[in-house]
């Protein structure tokens, strides 16, 4: 026996210095792009919560309710009603879901730097955009992240305090990434220096830095390669993935045995009809009633809560129910499933039959329908026991109306009103240009009528408008309760209650049961075990 | 050994013959080195190897037969030149061979904290794992079971030596272990000698030795047997669940959702109990496709899962030797049916161990365990627990019933008794094989060689078939296979020189040698989904339609080379000297920190033996004895713990860059390295005192510790905490823990002469742990509960204390509301019935900050009672143990007394909970939401844990002699028996006795993800009738 004896190779492993070379940097860097789909290892919070999609930000917005029964994912029931505390597991998923991102994209970043004599650029910028895209994540949700450097990842300092908001970390990464990255890239998963420029402005439009937002987001309007689909719902059909409207999307895929590229965390997110489970994440009354028009094809935007859209609460699907006749976006029907109409291919929804809360829950009448696969697209159909639902739909973490909106917002608020009006009506036209969806015998489901404003008189005006025009768009996209939040505390919580109120007008229960939104909720609260682990390094967020 | 003959000073005038004979023991067995003298004279010889004497007596005269751990006896001689005798055992066991390992010692001599068990005693209850003879029976021991079938206990010796791995260390003749399930695999019949190293005594073992060592040596049968010992051992019985909690039945489960929803101001209305102003049973269940009718009374689900379970066991074992050769051969067969449905443990086992002899100087020999079992466990407490006492097993069609729509407010589990049944066909097989070769050479009459090589094999086979549910409300759309494999091979070698003289009142016996063990597992796990049939017939992997999916692969390997070397002195048989040491090298670790040296010393004084003690005196023996020793600990969860591993993974790190189609290869790191990582070591000190009384009919022995322990490896998941990279945390070297310890024993035998006797034993151990030194400020123990860990590790306080808010009450008005500290109320009166926290740092707000130290899983002492009593032919023994003084966790109680799944059944306890009416309630007022935080780690969960239980009381009947001869046999004997007969505890929970693996995270009673903990599981109560037959 000798020293041989006692040496042993792991095996199965890659070491350090194996992964030292351009296929080592290759292999990370999809390691890093994997952990966009929110699945992680060792991820110690809700597994429901870590999706990109950010379903259930919509669910503590005025978008939608959480779905299913009351007491079915009780974590998430707390969220909704404003009782969550900091150690509610779905915080502390999505939190240590998006660190796992940021120190994948580290990981990428050390290598490169650990390896002499090769221009490894390109790649360097890969994993600096997707580490700002990870970072920005964390800044929107929790206000003040702690900053992990590559530095702080070679030498294991994970715990790194939160002094405070990181924006400066983002835009350096994101700046990096618009210098470095090229204009085309082969693969659609893979970011442009175009998709970089949105996403800086993306990042500025949230600091208010109007002028910035508004210089970057027009060059990527007007020079970049992007464009509106044609149909407003190819967004998120099979064919319409990764087209000229896709900023940048989460590149989900329905196969492998289990489904482990689809969307895991939105597995809840389907009727609990058709052979699938769940019943979660479901429109609000609140939201439907945003869709309606006036005669003049235009929101309503201050009074668009005084009368409900007629709805099926309280009615079980064998009794007799009258849809709404009055005129409507045709975007609802893309983006809410409701009674007597058609839903994703699959029939005409039935109502309360295909609804997997009672009527005493909180949750209403309404099946989110852009995360739901269509009848036919089978590529986005998982495989496995609920990994069926491992959605193959990708989530859109931009798209060119998006971008459209973030600059008219941007416009409006620097007072270039013509821009704003020009950028809200190329999104309404193309709602209005898209096919509408049909009742059976082909006539259109509703009375959709959609116009173009036009004219912005003012201001305000052009602010609300564009405001209301993003809710209308990206509705149950993961996107409204950022926005709210970042339109100010106080805005969020005048939102919210007036909500509250109008919601429980159908849901009777739904008031009672939710207590008051408070203004530190604009942003969430360091999860407990995330400062226990840190040894208190980290400091909780104002009045949690 | 040598054979010194007395000088024969013949000076006699009788006529001298020659008296021959041979010395057995009570099974036949012959016994060497027997002492054999003549009474009054300094005339005497010892039986050889073969139990052999002979020696010149006179008609008269008295031989006097003594010999270690027996009885003297003494036989007058007659007319008869052939004189055999039968030794019986000495109750006290005090001067018993004890195997220590490599070595050898007499009771007396042992200077370390050796304690045995009294096998015969412990074997009594029917027991599966041998681990389980240990419980109760030997001092600083503690033994935790889980009550699922074929799981193993968990051992700790001394309290909690390391937060890594406690698990001590096993020797089964020459094969050595950390792994306790090996213990499943032996027939507990087959064991002739249990031993446990406790302190410095370890140190032979050095890098492997810090949680202790348990030495298990096996029968063998012995040379020169007048003929072969046969016995047939065998019991049936049945176990049935005891202690199950009082769950709803229909009519308070109603009346609690009404008042649920009343409190919070919702509208009162079920899907089952209707609108009306009081809950209504309804007589079929409500809104589901199928015709269900609501059994009378409800259904108790607990009682639907659990069953009266049978129990059977044979054992057949032959032992019998000649002058050239000796065996054992023994067979087994055991079932234990679950508790719960379709649960269960069988196997069978068989040994042969036999030596053969070569001429005088050499024997060549061999240990062979070879064990097969099959082990179907499954626990559906937790689902029992929630599932509505309104739905039946079974709906009128004769199907499982299910929740079949969240509407029907019928909650979310499964169908325990389904669950259950489907899985029938599950099986998770395992053929082991474990044993020795070994060859011995005597050189000189003082020295002799031996090379052994061990080897352990295991081979397991899965199998896990999950149907369709189709009556649930979150049904699976399809169902899986999984085939799961594993190989494991361990082989060890062992070269040792034994030197052993007397030099005059000089004795000497040293031991040196070298070691090399390798160990190698390797194994996966295979899914498919998609099958056509649910039959066992058709599961085969290629049968599924769904791709293959490879859950898991794995191959590692550790080894480990040491040379070491003991050596013990003694004086006179009054003063005793032992020192040892060894050098490890492990394949773990890197660089310098690959290798370290284990001394220990140990010296003992026996007082009884110096000439100035007086002969007389009340106390018979007195013997002091003080050890130290250093002791390491290399047993890692991982094979490569000093390198960061990254992995190819297609569950993590692939992507598919065109959002469909086959998935681009990524990696990811997977575990992070800690290159400076050293072992464990531990230094132990133990001072020692052993009394005997009349006759040494009492004995007592008092111990005094301290184990230091430095460098504890444990994962740190502070370094890579939440915010860093989603890797496994490095094992590091976390800080120091010093447990300090007093073992205490007492027993008592009676006079075995008249027609009554009786013996009682009593052991108590108190240990006392506190970590001395951390790397960070605290560590916390496993995240995954609800609210985030449980237990916190800090500096001055012991390993895992309870961690969380304290409940000083529940608010019974706005006014007590408004003058305590703010918790968050959006009104006074939402907090009235609602616990109050305390408020710790005085800041007039309650929120984490004011968690603090609310319990401790560490008792006081825990203790054993053993009790024997024989009167004529009956004997009756029982056996006692308790805890006292550690609380528990019962994290249960989330699920069982709070809204956590609202419509799902709940503990009676609920029934207490706070109106106006009932304001000094012991649970808050009732909700269909979790409020105030209520669920989050609080002192409301921690209870009293301690306990006292009738583990075992067996009473057996031996047949006289004249009805035994009638049968042709030697020994007839047949005893009923119960075990867990009652439990004395206040603790709500399922079962008091609650065990760990994770030492970061003790104490806890419940499931949760990430694992660590052992599941919740009723006691279980056997009763058995059995009958041991000796032919």
């Amino acid at each position: 026996c000798n020293e041989e004896f006692t040496e042993n190779p792991a095996i199965g492993a890659l070491s350090d210095e194996a992964l030292q070379n351009a296929q080592g940097v290759d292999l990370l860097l999809t390691g890093a792009y994997s952990a966009l789909d929110g699945v992680v290892n060792n991820n110690g919070g809700n597994g429901f919560a870590v999706s990109p999609d950010n379903w259930w930000f919509d669910v503590m917005s005025d978008d939608a309710h959480k779905g299913s029964t009351d007491g079915d994912q009780a974590d998430l029931y707390n969220l909704e009603t404003y009782t969550f505390t900091p150690a509610n597991p779905y915080i502390l998923g999505r939190w240590e879901a998006l660190y796992g991102g940021v120190n994948r994209a580290n990981a990428v970043i050390s290598v490169i730097e650990s390896i002499e004599g090769e221009d490894f650029s390109e790649k360097l910028a890969e994993a600096r955009f997707l580490r700002g895209y990870f970072n920005f994540e964390l800044q929107k949700i929790f206000g003040n992240p702690a900053f992990i450097s590559a530095e702080n990842y070679v030498n294991s300092e994970f715990n790194q305090p939160n002094p405070g908001p990181i924006w400066d970390q983002i835009e350096a990464d994101q700046q990096f990434a618009i210098d470095n990255l090229p204009d085309i890239q082969s693969e659609p998963g893979r970011p442009t220096s175009w998709t970089a420029k949105a996403f800086l402005g993306k990042t500025h439009l949230f600091q208010k830095d109007w002028q910035k937002a508004f210089d970057l987001l027009q060059d990527v309007v007007q020079n970049g390669p992007y464009g509106l689909n044609d149909e407003f719902v190819a967004n998120f059909r099979a064919g319409g993935e990764n087209s000229e409207e896709s900023v940048f999307a989460i590149q989900f895929a329905a196969d492998d045995g289990l489904s482990y590229n689809g969307n895991v965390g939105g597995t809840l997110n389907f009727p609990n009809a058709l052979g699938w489970c769940c019943g979660f994440y479901v429109p609000t009354q609140d939201l439907v009633n945003a869709y309606k028009t006036g005669a003049d094809g235009l929101p309503l935007l201050d009074n668009y809560s005084d009368t409900d859209v007629a709805n099926d609460y309280g009615i079980e699907s064998d009794e007799a129910f009258t849809p709404e006749s009055g005129p409507l976006d045709p975007r609802l029907d893309y983006t809410v499933g409701r009674r007597g109409i058609q839903y994703n291919g699959y029939g005409i929804n039935p109502g309360k039959e295909w609804v997997r809360n009672s009527f005493s829950d909180i949750s209403g009448p309404y099946l989110p329908k852009k995360n739901v696969y269509y009848a036919g697209d089978d590529v986005n159909m998982g495989t496995g026991s609920w990994g069926q639902q491992h959605s193959g739909v990708n989530y859109n973490v931009m798209r060119f109306s998006g971008v459209l909106l973030m600059a008219a917002e941007a416009a409006a608020e620097l007072d270039d009103l013509d821009t704003a009006l020009d950028y809200v009506n190329q999104v309404r036209e193309r709602a209005k240009n898209s096919t509408y969806v049909q009742a059976e015998d082909g006539s259109p489901a509703a009375n959709y009528n959609i116009e173009t404003y036009a004219s912005f008189p003012d201001k305000e005006f052009a602010i609300k408008a564009v405001r209301f025009e993003r809710r209308l768009e990206l509705a149950m996209e993961g996107h409204r309760y950022f926005d709210l939040a970042r339109w100010g505390p106080t805005f969020m919580k005048n939102v919210i209650e007036e909500y509250i109120a109008n919601e429980t007008q159908t849901i009777p229960n739904f008031g009672p049961k939710v207590s008051p939104f408070k203004e530190y909720m604009v942003i969430m609260p360091i999860p407990t075990t995330a400062i226990d682990l840190s040894g208190n390094i980290l400091e909780q967020n104002p009045q949690y | 050994g040598s054979q010194s003959l007395y000088a024969a000073t013949v000076e006699e005038s009788y006529t001298q013959e020659t008296i021959s004979g041979m010395v057995t023991d009570q099974n036949g067995v012959p016994l060497p080195g027997v002492n054999v003298f003549i009474k009054g004279t300094t005339v005497g010889t010892q039986t050889d190897f073969d139990g052999n004497y002979s020696l010149d007596a006179s008609a008269g005269q008295t031989l006097v037969f003594s010999y270690v751990g027996y009885k003297t006896q003494e036989m007058v001689l007659g007319d008869q030149d052939v004189v055999d005798v039968t030794m019986q055992e000495d109750a006290s066991q005090l001067d018993e061979i004890v195997v220590m390992g490599y070595t050898q010692q007499t009771r007396g001599d042992v200077t370390g904290s050796v304690a045995s068990v009294d096998i015969s005693e412990a074997t009594k209850a029917p027991i599966v794992n041998a681990a389980e003879a240990l419980q109760g029976r030997v001092t600083g021991v503690t033994v935790q079971n889980d009550g699922s079938p074929g799981s193993s206990p968990i051992v700790r010796i001394r309290g909690f030596g390391t937060s890594n791995n406690n698990n001590p260390l096993y020797i089964i003749d020459g094969v050595q272990t950390d792994d306790p399930s090996i213990l499943n695999s032996i027939n507990s019949n087959d064991i002739a000698q249990m031993n446990v190293l406790k302190d410095g005594a370890a140190a032979i073992y050095g890098a492997r030795a810090s949680n202790g060592v348990v030495i298990i040596t096996t029968k063998g049968g012995g040379y020169n047997m007048a003929g072969p010992s046969i016995s047939v051992d065998g019991y049936v019985g049945f176990a049935r669940a005891a202690n199950l909690p009082d769950l709803l039945n229909p009519q308070q489960h109603g009346e609690m959702i009404f008042q649920s929803l009343r409190n919070d101001g919702a509208t009162v209305t079920h899907p089952q109990y209707g609108s009306g102003a009081n809950p209504v049973v309804p007589d079929m269940i409500q809104g589901v496709p199928v015709d269900v009718t609501v059994p009378q009374g409800g259904t108790d689900w607990l009682d639907e899962i659990f069953r009266n379970a049978a129990t059977y066991n044979t054992s057949l074992s032959m032992e019998n030797g000649n002058e050239h050769g000796k065996y054992l051969l023994s067979l087994n067969y055991l079932k234990r049916e679950g508790i719960q449905l379709e649960t269960g443990y069988e196997r069978a086992t068989t040994r042969l161990n036999s030596e053969f002899k070569i001429g005088d100087k050499v024997r060549v020999g061999e240990h062979l365990n070879v064990s097969f079992s099959n082990t179907r466990s499954n626990n559906q407490v937790n689902f029992a627990l929630r599932a509505s006492p309104l739905l039946p097993v079974y709906d009128d069609n004769g199907n499982y019933t299910g929740t079949y729509a969240a509407s029907a407010g019928l909650s979310n589990p499964e169908n325990p008794v389904a669950i259950l049944e489907r899985a029938s066909d599950n099986y998770s097989k395992s053929l082991r094989l474990f044993g020795d070769v070994y060859a011995s050479l005597e050189i000189l009459e003082s020295l002799n060689i031996k090379t052994s090589i061990g080897a352990d094999i295991q081979s397991y086979d899965g199998r896990f078939f999950l149907p369709k549910n189709p009556e649930h409300s979150e049904p699976r759309s399809t169902n899986t296979l999984t085939e799961q494999d594993s190989n494991n091979y361990e082989w060890i070698w062992t070269n040792t020189i034994n030197y052993n003289n007397n030099f005059g009142e000089h004795s000497i016996n040293a031991v040196a040698g070298m070691e090399a063990l390798s160990q190698r597992g390797k194994g996966k796990g295979i899914s498919r989904n998609d099958y056509l049939f649910e039959s066992p017939d058709f599961y085969l992997l290629s049968n599924g339609a769904g791709a293959p999916i490879i859950d898991y692969a794995y191959d590692g390997t550790s080894t480990l080379f040491s040379i070491f070397g003991t050596a013990n002195y003694n004086f006179a048989g009054k003063y005793y000297l032992s020192a040892t040491v060894r050098r490890d090298e492990s394949s773990r670790f890197r660089g310098d920190n690959k290798s370290d040296v284990f001394p220990s010393f140990s010296a003992g004084w026996v007082i009884s033996n110096e000439d100035f003690y007086p002969v007389d005196a009340l106390v018979n023996r007195l013997k002091l004895k003080g050890s130290w020793g250093e002791l390491g600990n290399q047993t890692l969860p991982s094979d490569n713990p000093t390198i960061n591993i990254s992995n190819l993974n297609n569950q993590y790190a692939n992507y598919a860059f065109s959002g469909s189609g086959t998935p681009t290869t990524g990696a990811i790191l997977s575990q992070v390295g800690n290159p400076n990582l050293r072992w464990e070591t531990s230094v132990t000190k133990n001072i020692g005192l052993n009394v005997g009384m009349f006759d040494d009919r009492l004995d007592a022995s008092v111990e005094v510790y301290e184990i230091t322990t430095k460098d504890l490896i444990t994962r740190d998941n502070s370094l890579i905490s939440t915010t860093a990279i989603d890797a496994q945390a490095p094992l590091v070297n976390l800080g120091s823990i010093k447990n300090t310890g007093v073992d205490f024993s007492i027993g008592y035998q009676s006079q075995a002469s008249s027609d009554f006797s009786y013996g009682i034993n009593l052991n108590v151990s108190h240990y006392k742990n506190e970590v001395t030194d951390l790397i960070s400020e605290f560590q916390t123990g496993n995240t995954g509960f609800r609210g985030g860990a449980i237990t916190r590790t800090s500096v001055g306080k012991p390993l895992s204390y309870f961690y969380g808010r304290e409940v000083v009450g529940i608010f019974a008005s706005e006014a007590e509301v408004s003058a305590a500290a703010d918790q968050g109320f959006t009104t006074p009166a939402d907090g009235v019935g609602r616990f109050q926290y305390a408020d710790i740092n005085n800041d007039g707000v309650i929120n984490d900050e004011d968690r603090t130290d609310i319990g401790s899983p560490h008792p006081d002492f825990t203790y054993g009672l053993n009790l024997t009593a024989e009167y004529k032919g009956f004997d009756m023994s029982a056996f006692f143990s308790g805890s006292q003084g550690n609380d528990i966790y019962n994290y249960q109680k989330v699920f069982t007394d709070f809204p956590l799944f609202f419509d799902a059944n709940r503990s009676a306890r609920v029934l207490d909970s706070f109106t106006p009416d009932n304001p000094n309630a012991a649970l808050p007022a009732l909700s269909a939401t979790i409020r105030n935080n209520e669920t989050n780690p609080n002192s409301y969960f921690v209870e009293d844990g301690s306990y006292l239980r009738l583990k075992n009381l067996q009473i057996g009947y031996n047949f006289a002699d004249n009805i035994v001869d009638k049968l042709r046999i030697q020994d007839l004997r047949i005893y009923v028996q119960g075990t867990n007969l009652f439990t004395i505890t206040g603790y709500d929970g399922l079962d008091p006795e609650i065990g760990s693996f994770d030492s970061l995270t003790l104490g806890v009673d419940g499931n949760v993800a990430g694992g660590g903990l052992l599941t919740v599981y009723p006691v279980s109560q056997l009763y058995t009738l059995g009958v041991n037959i000796k032919l």
